[in-house]
């Protein structure tokens, strides 16, 4: 059948600002987002938008639908009776048609630093139990999306807000049990701009593609962040 | 990497935060009880006024275990819960781009300390 | 801002002021932060209640008189609504916060110790002991 779906078109090198554009396109029980958006670039071929995988594990493919940040590849119109209408990831600027600046949520990421620090020497590889490996592990899979930065109004109102992702991802290295680089990160998460200027909205976990719960991420490093305050009070000459 | 050297500054939100949590869980263990004894129950007339005459609740908030019984609810029902509601004002303000900054934060906590000392004076004097 | 030299004019709309009402989730959100607002009406009562005790008998009859106007009965009735749909959020959340349980037996827990504080409170002022 066809259905009517409306986009959010920008061109910076000819437009203000951005407006909306309504196109036909074809649609069954099957068509995602991802193919209505390919369907109208078929008609218009200027229409920008990322993706790659079409199979919810690049997380390049993010998108507002209807005002809640989807991925274009796992959302489908047969959901959408009513129509929708797509629009670029809220609280990014726009660069062209869908297409997002994702550049301050990678620097959000990497300020965290997340990768395993481990002075370790040696070539043995670490050992881990299936019990510590469950610690983390629902915190491990985040597809770097974006979604959550696009549901959390902390970061639309902060922009310097570490923000879901990056905090999540703080938590699941700090959890693992072969890194070290706990004292590392604390400093950016006791930061207002850190887990504190979270007020458990919790959208965040209710759009991720990937059930991280970042929320809850967020506010267990609360819980560690009032520890940490806690011991450098009681040790004065450690992490400050 | 190369923004690793300077650290920002701790925040003192976990203080705040650890007394807004604190008063959470009064306000969702304690007020509803409160409220159902006190400002339903009575008013209905299925707890006595006889029940509540003065000799009674002074003796129970004022006199029976040196009044520590008494402390634990201005504590668990006065103090913390104002705590609690304060921080999410705070917060709020912030929500609603109505205001931020130190001066909504001293008199939101501001007024938080000085409501719970007035209460906890009560209780003293 | 913008870099004029590449073609980049990046537009970043103006947060929302209502942002918070323009999904069904965030006005939760917001409703679960206003349940504050009844709250300190009651803290205050309780206030002018110790105040009151603390002046003697004839003060203390004007606080009972005072609790049971009709005004003051809705209003905490509203309060009363309020401090359970906060319960509800926040025992919801504290598993996630603290995961020491499985979430639905701290939930059940929570409530317990809520129903068990009111059931206390109604048999100490009620004087059924
Ligand atoms: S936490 Fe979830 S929503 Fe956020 S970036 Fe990762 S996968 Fe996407
Ligand atoms: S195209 Fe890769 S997540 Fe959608």
């Amino acid at each position: 059948m066809t259905q009517t779906i409306v986009i959010a078109r920008y061109n910076p090198e000819q437009d203000e600002k951005p407006h909306h554009e309504a196109y036909q396109v074809q649609s069954d029980d099957n068509t995602s987002v991802l193919d209505a958006l390919q369907q109208v670039q078929q008609q218009d071929p200027g229409l920008s938008f990322r993706w790659s995988c079409r199979m919810a594990i690049c997380g390049s493919c993010g998108v507002m639908v209807n005002g809640v940040p989807k991925l274009g590849c796992q959302t489908f119109l047969r959901d959408y009776p009513a129509g929708l209408v797509i629009t670029p990831l809220s609280n990014f600027a726009v660069e062209k048609d869908l297409i997002v600046n994702m550049e301050p949520f990678l620097e959000h990421l990497s300020a965290i630093k997340p990768w395993l620090i481990n002075t370790a020497e040696g070539t043995q590889p670490h050992v881990q139990t299936p019990k510590q490996l469950a610690k983390y592990q629902q915190f491990a899979n985040c597809i770097n999306c974006g979604l959550c930065y696009s549901a959390c109004p902390q970061f639309g109102l902060n922009p310097e807000f570490r923000g879901p992702a990056a905090l999540a991802l703080a938590h699941r290295y700090n959890l693992d049990s072969r890194d070290q680089g706990k004292a590392q990160r604390m400093p950016e998460l006791n930061a207002k701009n850190g887990v504190w200027t979270c007020t458990f909205v919790g959208f965040c976990s209710e759009v991720c593609p990937k059930k991280v719960d970042p929320a809850a991420a967020i506010n267990q490093g609360k819980v560690e962040s009032a520890k940490d305050m806690i011991v450098s009070v009681l040790k004065p000459s450690g992490a400050r | 990497m190369n923004n690793g050297t300077k650290q920002p500054k701790r925040s003192d939100e976990p203080i705040w935060w650890a007394l807004f949590s604190a008063g959470g869980v009064c306000f969702a263990v304690v007020i509803p009880g409160s409220l159902l004894s006190l400002a339903v129950l009575y008013p209905l007339g299925l707890i006595s006024a006889e029940m509540l005459s003065y000799e009674r609740v002074h003796h129970m908030v004022f006199e029976a275990f040196f009044g520590l019984g008494g402390l634990a609810f201005v504590g668990a029902a006065i103090c913390l819960p104002l705590f609690h509601a304060v921080h999410r004002i705070h917060h709020g303000l912030h929500d609603l781009q109505w205001a931020h900054g130190p001066v909504a934060k001293v008199i939101c906590y501001g007024a938080a300390i000085l409501l719970s000392a007035i209460a906890l004076g009560l209780w003293f004097f | 801002m913008s870099s004029q030299q590449n073609g980049r004019r990046p537009y970043l709309p103006p947060f929302r002021r209502d942002w918070w009402l323009q999904l069904r989730f965030y006005r939760l959100y917001m409703l679960r932060e206003a349940t504050v607002l009844p709250l300190l009406f009651f803290v205050g009562w309780l206030i002018y209640g110790l105040y009151s005790l603390g002046q003697g008998p004839m003060q203390w009859q004007h606080w009972l008189e005072f609790m049971a106007k009709p005004w003051v009965f809705v209003l905490n009735l509203l309060t009363l609504a309020a401090s359970l749909f906060h319960a509800k959020t926040f025992f919801e959340l504290f598993p996630r916060v603290m995961p020491l349980a499985p979430p639905g037996l701290m939930i059940a827990g929570q409530w317990l110790g809520t129903v068990v504080v009111a059931i206390g409170l109604i048999v100490l002022l009620g004087g059924y002991v």
